[in-house]
């Protein structure tokens, strides 16, 4: 390296000698105070979910579950009696309620069928 | 008013202890910022920062290290997060425009001029500061710290919490670095 160039290096290294140190703003306790007072009662921030951006594709994704759920739903026949029927009876065979012999039997299930 | 009566002060609350911390350490933590980060905005930014922190956590502090030690570091940590925080949005600043967060493109930011430069230096101290901001983090802390703030090794070391050996070591090879970078730039 050329002794040229090896001086304006020493001379950029030292371009900081003797420098005085930067001072704080006017007025920097006064805003620095705001601010802690502006932080302490932070206002409602607007939640991230809020923005239209993500607001609109939450809701998009929502319909479009909704669709899919409408048009995939499997037809079935309206066999609400004959299930009920059959629930009762699984409870009743459970708790051995319709055996004659039960001392505890107050109520026949079947009764009705 | 001693360390002792300051730091009891800010621990009851006390708001002219506040003020009295403000007034006595606020140019020092500016000057630091402004070195690291090299933006007034920013560096302003910092300060209030490290003021907020300082006042939150006195309770947590134990007084094993200076006051002023204490608040150094908190200022050069505070002023690291900035630059990965700005390096990050630069990063991802074309993502952001595409979500819309961000609309304007990123810039690259101009050369700084501290303050407390003399006039006929200005030119090469911006020169100095350019190849500063790329220096390692270990390195440009180390190098603010005594160059700007006229710590001795001593009291960088503490502020680092490393030895004195290590910053010695720490400041030749920012000075190496520095001159590597700046020939690249002269060429």
């Amino acid at each position: 390296m050329n002794t040229n160039k090896e001086n304006r290096i020493d001379e950029i290294l030292n371009s900081l000698d003797g420098c005085t140190q930067a001072t704080a703003p006017d007025f920097f306790y006064t805003r620095l105070k705001a601010r802690m007072e502006r932080e302490v009662a932070p206002a409602a921030r607007t939640s991230w979910m809020l923005r239209p951006a993500y607001a609109f594709a939450g809701m998009t994704i929502i319909l479009l579950i909704n669709v899919l759920a409408v048009f995939n739903q499997p037809r079935t026949e309206d066999n609400t009696a004959a299930s009920e029927v059959d629930t009762f009876q699984s409870l009743a065979s459970e708790y051995r309620l319709n055996e004659g012999n039960s001392s505890i039997s107050m109520y026949n299930l079947n009764q009705d069928k | 008013m001693t360390e002792f009566e300051l730091i009891q002060g800010l621990r009851n609350g006390d708001e002219s202890a506040f003020r009295y911390l403000v007034d006595t350490y606020q140019n020092r933590v500016y000057n630091t910022a402004m070195g690291i980060v090299q933006n007034a905005e920013d560096a302003e930014d910092v300060a209030q920062e490290v003021f907020i922190q300082v006042f939150r956590s006195i309770g947590s502090f134990k007084a094993e290290s200076k006051l002023s030690t204490w608040i150094y570091r908190i200022t050069t940590t505070r002023s690291l997060d900035l630059l990965r925080s700005r390096k990050s949005k630069k990063r991802f600043g074309f993502i952001q425009r595409l979500l819309g967060e961000d609309n304007e493109p990123t810039q690259d930011i101009p050369d700084f001029n501290h303050p407390g430069v003399e006039l006929d230096r200005k030119e090469n101290a911006a020169r100095l500061f350019k190849v500063i901001g790329k220096l390692p983090e270990n390195q440009k802390i180390a190098f603010t710290l005594h160059k700007l703030e006229d710590l001795s090794y001593q009291e960088v070391s503490e502020v680092m919490q490393t030895t004195v050996a290590a910053v010695e070591s720490l400041m030749h090879r920012a000075k190496q670095n520095l001159r590597k970078l700046l020939e690249k730039e002269l060429e």
